[in-house]
């Protein structure tokens, strides 16, 4: 059984036009696995993102995560699954503005009832992890671009959960920094095993994952894995 | 106008809750200003139209305030020879003892020689409907009651109608019915009609008459009878046209409408509050699209136009709506008002219909276009200075300023300066106070955002330590976005710190009552003529002191009567006393003056006591020389005392019982303070003179601390009122509070939606919310404290310069901070559930794409 199921997904957006954004998808992600989803714009990428992170529903077919099935579940059962399994990165980091890089990375776990010492504990160890044990006080506009995104993904480890996903985790960054995040999403999936799904319009970033997903006009048009030694080496341009 | 269609009203369809919300602010002001003033302007139009129609062809009308005068005095006025009708009148407001009625105008008058003024139509026609005009005038239970009267209580011609005369309640027969004349229609309708002289017996009036009405020969003036007529009776005779009597009702009715002018002033500047806050985030908004317009060629007029374009519509909009509610509102006031009067005035008046006043409506609806055209300049404007290209890149702009917040801060502490320079230095100067006044309010003003800014940032610690996401959140929200909330903080401040004043105030007003009372009241019981203090028309004879004197028990009994009369052209109340004995048994420190020596003048006839109040608006101090036309001469005395005196809100002069005797040839009694020996008690006493008159007087007996709860309930109704504008306003600030509130959610929706994302379940996002307002609200309390504090100290002074000239004693209602801390936060917690509840909807997908 997969970490993530996708069974005959279809999610059609209502308005004066129907629009089909995933058409009757079915697909599976293993435990541990990396993969990367690509396609250009309007193919359904982030669609697929939204609705295997519990953020979206499909108007029909089955997503589950690690063997749940998600629908039936109300807002507030998704939101629990979501923060026990679930860690998401953004394009644009979306770390709350106010909050210094503790309290960002220290939210989910507050928001799960952990008492304050231990929230402190595990985000200090968080942020010592992405390597930003010196900015536990900045706030967001006192980071660069990577370090805001090292602060997202802080965040998104926060429980350690078993998925990790990524919009377009490198897309508002320069390509150095890029590099150096990627570099970080590889450590992170193959000290932690957790299973990471990235969706990128960056060939190099897609080829560095074990299995690259390309979608077109909602539909799944290809489903490539890669030999081990190539993503290695496309990690690092 | 094309660019209104095109631009502001599809944001408006937009954001529909919001244009409802700012309309609403408008509404609400609009509709307590017009409420209030419509509903002032029916009570005095009742009152009016009650006079006009009693009055019928009366041209003018001879009185001597409320005392009433001799019998003779209606020989002197019939024989002038611009006069050509002259009738004597009495005027009885009684309590009808019918459930649901209330009170009834008992109109004496001489059937006889009055039809020439006012034309009594009948029912069935002529005099043919009283049963037979002899019975009628030999009868003295003889009434002709009101045909709308008589309808409300199936009553008619031989019904038994019971009413409280001086001789304790008597049955009056029904012996005709008056039927849709003007004299019909006045107090409502609730007016009988009997024969003078019968009601001269019941009333206790004797060989007296409360007015005559006079009718003028063809030819004469109104000028020329009433300087023939002044020159025949003397000075202490008012003689003037009915209208008159309302002017004097006006006065009397100052102090509430000064009162009413401050509160639906502060129901306009909240409204104001409002519409500045929606249109600051509107402004903030909508700052990309402004820059587009900017860079596709708009000018900086066209865009100031734009919002003051959007400001017009919602002004005439929400003056329109206001207009509308507050003629609702109006009847409600009025009746309460009307109510109030009645039992405080003792004033025969009747709200009949809402007295719809084009000038005032007009008024109002200019008032509240102007208002939101005001509010909205300042956003206008600074939408009209945006740079296009600054407002074309995203980022934070609800913040203040380093510029604005110093700007703001040295304003603030040069109008704060001010006020203190205008309470320091100009004390005697009316137009400096005031000026004071509004300096202290818009440096509040100008510290608003300032303050609710410090406060955050003070209490983000704590709101942390409680809730380290949400309360962190929601201080954070408060922090970053000043401009989006002071405004929203700044009108809770302003009204609460007006329930502050206007509590303060009351209790105040109360404190000093109860200092009074307890040094003046001090006899074990009082024996009045009617239930009500106020009623003085209702008398009794000197001789009942002698009688009261030897029921067992008593030790001592003073006799008092009062009368309001007019001195100085302001209406005063005189207090008649046997200065003697209570120089002996009142033991008040005298404000002015020394006590033994003042009371031995007063008693004496060579001085006027004053009260403290009286002395304060009418400039007087000890030495000083007081006339007043009384019916029988002008006394021209000197103060020699002032007292802390609450009789009257106008002022009292007290007097010699022997010199008001003099005066005014009127030696009846209003009350009798009896105290009793030390081994008699209240009680026993008290039924003492019960059946000392049982029978024979009506006669009502209270406690020291019967009376003492009576006049306290007086008290506490008058302020009732102010309760109900007190509510008004603050439905106004919490309508600030949802405005504020359902904005910070759209701005702060991908925020909400990240902490949805990351493991917020619906009650966490909620309660940020909820927090959010609670801050908002717990703001609003402490700055409306702090407001309300300076604001109670003003309202003092108002109070003790121009209303009542009464010196209160300042208490910070404590009490009120109570009640209204759960009260606000409890609204400030309804106002955020729909707010929360739209946090918690919507996709979460769309928001994390928001920008």
């Amino acid at each position: 059984m997969g970490m993530i199921q996708l069974d005959q997904v279809t999610k059609r957006f209502e308005g004066r036009t129907q629009v089909t954004a995933l058409n009757a998808v079915s697909l599976t992600i293993a435990r541990g696995e990396m993969v990367s989803i690509v396609g250009p714009s309007g193919s359904g990428k982030s669609t697929l993102l939204n609705l295997v992170g519990a953020l979206d529903r499909p108007t029909s077919g089955d997503v589950r995560v690690d063997g749940q099935p998600l629908s039936g579940l109300s807002d507030d059962a998704l939101t629990r699954l979501r923060r026990d399994k679930i860690g998401f990165i953004f394009q644009f980091f979306n770390l709350l503005p106010t909050l210094t890089s503790l309290e960002n990375v220290a939210l989910p776990l507050h928001l799960r009832g952990w008492n304050r010492a231990r929230v402190t504990e595990r985000a200090n160890e968080l942020l010592s992890l992405v390597g930003l044990a010196d900015r536990l006080s900045h706030r967001p506009e006192e980071l660069s671009g990577g370090q805001r995104q090292r602060v997202a993904i802080a965040r998104a480890l926060s429980i350690y959960p078993p998925i990790l996903l990524a919009d377009e985790p490198t897309g508002n960054l320069d390509s150095r920094t890029g590099a150096d995040i990627l570099a970080l999403l590889h450590d992170l999936n193959e000290r932690l095993s957790a299973t990471v799904v990235i969706v990128t319009h960056d060939d190099g970033v897609a080829r560095s994952c074990q299995r690259t997903i390309t979608l077109r006009d909602g539909d799944v048009v290809h489903d490539v894995r890669h030999s081990p030694s190539r993503a290695a080496g496309v990690a690092a341009p | 106008m094309i660019l209104l269609r095109l631009i502001s009203w599809p944001y408006a369809r937009k954001h529909v809750l919001r244009s409802v919300l700012t309309t609403a602010g408008i509404v609400l002001g609009v509709a307590v200003f017009i409420g209030m003033h419509t509903a002032n302007q029916t009570v005095l139009l009742g009152f009016s139209e009650t006079v006009d129609r009693i009055a019928g062809k009366t041209q003018l009308q001879v009185t001597a305030g409320d005392t009433g005068f001799g019998e003779e005095v209606l020989d002197v006025v019939q024989g002038a020879s611009t006069v050509r009708v002259a009738v004597p009148i009495i005027e009885v407001v009684v309590d009808s003892n019918i459930k649901g009625e209330g009170n009834l105008l008992v109109l004496g008058v001489d059937m006889t020689g009055d039809r020439s003024l006012r034309d009594y139509d009948l029912e069935g026609g002529g005099d043919a409907a009283v049963e037979d005009p002899l019975i009628f005038l030999a009868q003295p239970d003889s009434l002709i009651l009101s045909k709308e009267f008589a309808d409300r209580n199936q009553l008619a011609t031989g019904s038994r109608l019971s009413l409280g005369t001086s001789e304790g309640q008597k049955t009056f027969t029904v012996r005709g019915i008056i039927t849709t004349s003007g004299l019909a229609s006045a107090y409502g309708g609730s007016l009988a009609i009997m024969d003078i002289y019968a009601a001269q017996h019941m009333f206790g009036r004797g060989r007296t008459f409360d007015r005559i009405d006079v009718g003028m020969h063809e030819g004469a003036t109104l000028a020329d009878c009433q300087r023939e007529l002044q020159a025949l009776i003397g000075p202490g005779f008012d003689v003037q046209p009915p209208s008159g009597r309302g002017q004097q009702f006006e006065a009397m009715l100052a102090s509430y409408s000064l009162m009413v002018g401050i509160s639906s002033a502060f129901a306009l500047f909240i409204g104001m509050f409002i519409i500045y806050n929606a249109f600051s985030i509107a402004v903030t908004e909508r700052r990309s699209e402004i820059g587009i317009l900017r860079a596709i060629g708009a000018t900086r007029a066209q865009v100031r136009w734009i919002f003051l374009g959007e400001s017009a519509v919602i002004g005439v909009i929400g003056s329109l709506a206001g207009l509308g509610l507050g003629m609702l509102m109006a009847r409600g006031i009025a009746v309460g008002i009307g109510a109030l009067i009645s039992d405080v005035y003792r004033i025969g008046q009747a709200v009949d219909e809402i007295a719809i006043s084009w000038p005032l409506l007009t008024l109002s609806f200019t008032i509240g276009v102007g208002t939101s055209l005001v509010a909205a300049m300042l956003p206008a404007r600074n939408a009209a200075r945006l740079d296009p290209i600054k407002a074309l890149q995203k980022g934070n702009n609800q913040t203040l300023s380093v510029g604005e917040s110093r700007g703001r801060a040295a304003a603030a502490v040069a109008l704060a300066l001010c006020s203190i320079g205008c309470l320091l230095f100009a004390t005697g100067s009316r137009p400096l106070f005031y000026a004071g006044f509004l300096c202290a309010m818009v440096a509040a003003l100008l510290l608003g955002p300032l303050l609710t800014l410090g406060l955050a940032k003070i209490f983000r610690p704590v709101l942390r330590w409680l809730r380290p996401v949400e309360g962190a959140l929601a201080a954070d929200s408060l922090i970053q976005a000043p401009r989006r909330t002071s405004a929203s903080v700044a009108a809770l401040m302003f009204s609460l710190s007006l329930a502050v004043a206007f509590e303060g105030m009351g209790r105040a007003n109360a404190a000093s009552m109860v200092g009074w009372m307890d040094s003046v009241l001090n006899p074990d019981l009082f024996v009045m003529a009617s239930q009500s203090l106020d009623i003085r028309t209702a008398r009794f004879p000197v001789s009942m002191a002698s009688e009261i004197a030897a029921v067992p028990g008593v030790e001592r009994v003073q006799s008092v009567r009062n009368a309001r009369t007019t001195v100085r052209n302001t209406p005063a109340m005189v207090i008649a006393l046997e200065m003697n004995s209570i120089a002996e048994t009142v033991h008040s420190r005298p404000v002015s003056g020394v006590a033994p020596d003042m009371y031995r003048r007063a008693a004496a006839g060579e001085g006027l006591v004053i009260s403290d109040n009286f002395a304060e608006l009418q400039h007087l101090g000890v030495g000083d020389t007081v006339e007043i036309a009384a019916p029988y001469g002008l006394i021209r005395l000197p103060v020699v005392g002032i007292l802390v005196e609450y009789s009257d809100q106008q002022g009292s002069i007290m007097m010699d019982r022997s010199v008001f005797i003099r005066y005014w040839h009127d030696d009846s009694v209003n009350l009798f303070r009896i105290y009793t020996k030390p081994d008699a008690t209240a009680s026993t006493v008290r039924q003492g003179v019960l059946e000392r008159f049982a029978g024979r007087r009506q006669v009502f007996v209270l406690t020291n601390s019967e009376l003492k709860t009576y006049i306290m309930g007086l008290i506490s109704q008058w302020f009732r009122l102010t309760s109900l504008q007190t509510a008004i306003a603050v439905l106004v600030a919490i309508l600030g509070i949802i405005n504020t509130l359902t904005v910070s959610i759209k701005d702060r929706r991908r925020e909400l939606a990240v902490l949805r994302t990351v493991g917020a379940l619906h009650w966490q996002v909620r309660r940020t919310v909820w927090l959010e307002a609670l801050t908002v609200g717990f703001f609003g309390l402490i700055l409306g404290a702090a407001l309300g504090a300076l604001n109670l100290y003003y309202v003092l002074e108002i109070v003790h310069r121009d209303v009542t000239g009464m010196r209160l004693d300042y208490q910070f209602p404590m009490t009120t901070m109570f009640v209204l801390l759960p009260t606000i936060l409890g609204a400030a917690l309804v106002a955020a559930l729909w707010p929360a509840e739209s946090a918690v909807r919507g996709s979460l997908v769309e928001a994390l794409e928001y920008e």
